[in-house]
């Protein structure tokens, strides 16, 4: 037999639907081209490329139905099994050519982009061609030959790619079925290792192809209309669905108990030691999985650190939502930077900032101390100030300043150093880059570097959370943007300056962001975990596993709106979030509050 | 007579119908038991798969069928006008189509229930897939009534796919309103533009209708058969 003439013959006999295919692929990348080209863009193709690799695995399909029905056809197959051919060597001739030509198509609108960007200095970013394109190329390849053995067995075009593509889409899903530990589509499979995924899909492709050759060496096919096969094909996916189908995901609630609070603000749940203090007012005590409530002092009157008052000004507060609690012996004591301005041509102007303590006696907290750290202001119209408890020691930022405090176990404030003029926002993403060093040698350093970075990154949330992971012997933060979660190492540090060296990332995907926000605002990281929530949505990834950042969880109610989280000791979460109907009308049946339990996402 | 054809048509389509409600049950319920993503993004995915593949199903022999199995002649020869046996097929096409949906829709609802999603917003977002769905179908038909193969019809299929995604990329890229209105898709991207929800339906609905019209015109005329 020449192989030569076989492939030719088979190139022959699959030209329309190869040309059609190329079309079909070409379309959506030509007119982007074009429509780019006449917005006076470019002559460029970049975004639709991805989408049509996403129709690639129809396509490779439909060519693998084509590619058998040619020979199969009813007058055909009688033709050539009549002929000395050597069936095996045929059939994968046939296999692979499709294959190659499959292939060969779904590389156009790559080169296309490709070449086009070349031209148009628009590259494709490299993270696409790495991530994305791979991907569709697989699952192409399985369609290619799910499709291609349907098809020696059913021998109807059409009902073959049906069935190829309904016998590929479960075995994209069983993965998540077996014991795996799948989880996270973008980690495990995506942007995963080469492991257990490619290869279910590479060997389901080639038993399909060794299961092809034998069918058709000994013209094994159906007669029946396709009914049997369907009905038992759908009945074993039911079986099998039943027997090993089971929760992934999704953040598993323990308890979700309402809440009765007229108020229509944001509630804050804050950290006094291990206890979690909740609208400022009431201690979440955890029993066997269930939530309940004890008061701050032993007293049901109890209220929330109030705001001091300073005549003819206003009053702004750090942290603005909650409070940083010291937890002693026998005392609790509330910690906050007042900040005061006053109205000057529609601009604030802050003039005074007092440091202060409060403690809880009976039906009020009274003041127990204050600093005046006015003198550290120096940008009078919007200052920048946080702080955090490390120890005993407070470390307060304001502007450029910074500032050691000790607070003692009576709650007074003793000022240990103050360093003006020191230090500065410094913010800069990829690549490799330094962070000024916190001169704050009365603390250890690597609390110094987590402190730089969260000062740098995340100032307003640092009184109470950070972005830094330490673990073992690297230190490693992330910051969380619209498009991905984005790893950054530190190499090394000296006297004055952390090297920082970004590392990877994992992007979100449409499906991830449908539901809510595009823009995971609140991100912290706890016992290496990473939590992101914003509006309805929460979603924990994993920092510290062998396949990136991988997303272990995700907690999502649609009409709701989650307000804070707060994480136990033993990971369990902790979440406080409010449905209200319609604000405006303003009755009470129209809002609930409730604090939620959820289960340590593993 | 049309009644009769009409159940002909039925009978003969069922397995369609039931082929596609047990595959979308069966990725429903092992998709919204797995909960790899959130469930809304779940029936996102699954709408929009539906989306594509159950018009496909349909389209693949309910014109080119009886000329593959050679009925068509049979067919014509029974006294009954043309338009009337292509009707009947539409009928049968859109009627299961809206059954799939509704039957997913439902399951949808019940497995999801004061779980993630406001009550009846999966429903509604499936059934608005399932529109466009039945829409793109309609599409079909002016194509492809006169198709000679399952392969001809899946490839038509494809095209209208594609089709409607040119439009709509060089209807919103340039601003073309008008040209938006009548991309079936625009429906399910309505939170992307300011078009009115009932608007687009009464133009997609007058435009179906005259697409309908012209597809039971090529239907009629069809003159070679076998």
């Amino acid at each position: 037999m020449r192989i030569r003439g076989i492939i030719y013959q088979q190139i022959c006999q699959l030209r329309w639907h190869l040309l059609a295919c190329l079309g079909l692929i070409m379309a959506l990348p030509i007119e982007e081209a074009a429509v780019s080209f006449k917005e006076g863009d470019g002559f460029y193709s970049s975004g639709m490329i991805i989408v049509s690799l996403m129709f690639a695995p129809l396509l490779t399909g439909l060519i693998a139905c084509a590619n058998v029905q040619g020979d199969f056809e009813e007058k055909r197959y009688i033709f050539w099994r009549s002929k000395p051919v050597n069936v095996k060597l045929f059939i994968t001739l046939k296999f692979l050519t499709g294959l190659v030509a499959s292939l060969i198509i779904i590389a156009c609108p790559v080169i296309f982009g490709l070449v086009l960007g070349i031209f148009y200095q628009d590259y494709i970013e490299y993270e696409t061609i790495q991530f994305f394109m791979p991907f569709p190329v697989l699952i192409a390849i399985l369609m290619y030959s799910l499709c291609f053995g349907c098809n020696v067995l059913v021998r109807r075009t059409a009902r073959a790619w049906l069935i190829g593509m309904l016998l590929g889409a479960f075995i994209l899903v069983i993965p998540f079925i077996l014991p795996l530990n799948y989880k996270d589509f973008v980690s495990d499979i995506m942007f995963g290792p080469w492991g257990y995924y490619p290869a279910i899909m590479l060997a389901a492709s080639a038993a399909v192809f060794v299961f092809a050759l034998y069918a058709a060496q000994r013209d094994w096919h159906l007669r029946t209309n396709l009914k049997g096969l369907l009905w038992a094909g759908t009945g074993l996916v039911f079986i099998l669905m039943m027997l090993f189908n089971s929760q992934v995901a999704n953040i598993k609630v323990l308890q979700e108990k309402e809440i009765d609070s007229n108020w229509r603000g944001r509630i804050d749940m804050d950290y006094a030691g291990d206890k979690v203090i909740f609208q400022g007012r009431r201690y979440v005590n955890i029993n066997d999985n269930k939530i309940s409530f004890s008061d701050i002092d032993g007293n049901t009157n109890s209220i929330e650190a109030p705001l001091t008052r300073m005549k003819g000004y206003r009053t702004d507060t750090y942290p603005r939502d909650g409070r940083l609690y010291k937890k002693t012996k026998s005392n609790l004591y509330s910690l906050a930077i007042d900040e005061y301005y006053r109205k000057e041509d529609k601009k604030n102007i802050y003039e005074k900032v007092y440091l202060r303590s409060n403690m809880p006696t009976g039906e009020s907290w009274k003041q127990v101390d204050e600093l005046d750290i006015s003198d550290c202001l120096e940008d009078s119209t919007y200052p920048s100030i946080a702080m955090r408890l490390i120890g005993n020691t407070i470390i307060a930022f304001v502007d450029k300043s910074i500032l050691i405090i000790d607070i003692t176990d009576t709650g007074k404030l003793k000022l240990i150093g103050k360093k003006l003029n020191v230090f500065g926002y410094y913010h800069t993403r990829r690549k490799e880059f330094t962070i000024p060093l916190v001169p704050v040698e009365e603390i250890d350093i690597k609390e110094r570097i987590k402190l730089s970075i969260d000062w740098n990154y995340d100032a307003y949330n640092m009184c109470k959370a950070s972005i830094v992971d330490i673990h073992d012997d690297s230190i490693s933060f992330f910051l969380v943007s619209d498009k991905d979660i984005a790893r950054f190492n530190i190499t090394g540090w000296d006297e004055e300056n952390i090297y920082c060296k970004f590392v990877t990332s994992r992007p979100f995907t449409i499906l991830e962001c449908l539901t809510g926000s595009v823009y995971f605002n609140r991100a912290f990281v706890k016992s290496g975990k990473l939590y992101c929530y914003e509006r309805n949505t929460l979603m924990v990834f994993d920092i510290r596993s062998d396949r990136g950042i991988r997303k272990l969880g995700h907690f999502v109610r649609m009409d709701y709106e989650i307000d804070d989280i707060a994480v136990l000791e033993n990971g369990n979460i902790l979440l406080s979030m409010y449905w209200s109907y319609n604000l405006r009308k303003n009755h009470n049946n129209n809002f609930k509050r409730y604090l939620c339990l959820l289960e340590n996402p593993k | 007579m049309f009644r009769m054809i009409l159940w002909k048509e039925w009978k003969e389509n069922l397995w369609k119908l039931l082929f596609c409600g047990a595959a979308s049950a069966v990725f429903i319920i092992m998709l919204f038991r797995m909960r790899i993503i959130p469930d809304f993004s779940n029936c996102i995915l699954i709408s929009f798969i539906q989306m594509f593949v159950v018009p496909i199903v349909y389209s693949l022999d309910i014109f080119s069928g009886e000329v593959s199995n050679r009925t068509i002649h049979l067919l014509f020869k029974i006294p009954v006008q043309r338009w009337m046996i292509f009707f009947a097929k539409y009928l049968v096409s859109a009627i299961g189509i809206v059954l799939v949906f509704i039957i997913s829709a439902i399951l949808m609802e019940l497995m999801t229930l004061g779980r993630e999603a406001p009550i009846l917003f999966l429903l509604k977002t499936n059934l608005l897939y399932g529109l466009v769905g039945l829409l793109l179908f309609t599409w079909f038909c002016v194509f492809g009534c006169q198709s000679r193969s399952e392969a001809g019809s899946l490839v038509i299929m494809a095209s209208v796919f594609i089709g409607w995604g040119i439009v709509l990329l060089w209807s919103s890229v340039c601003n073309v309103t008008w040209a938006e209105r009548f991309v079936p898709y625009s429906l399910i991207l309505l939170g992307k533009n300011n078009l009115g929800l009932a608007g687009i339906i009464f133009l997609q609905m007058l435009a179906s209708i005259a697409v309908l019209v012209v597809a039971c015109y090529r239907y009629a005329s069809i003159r070679r058969y076998l």
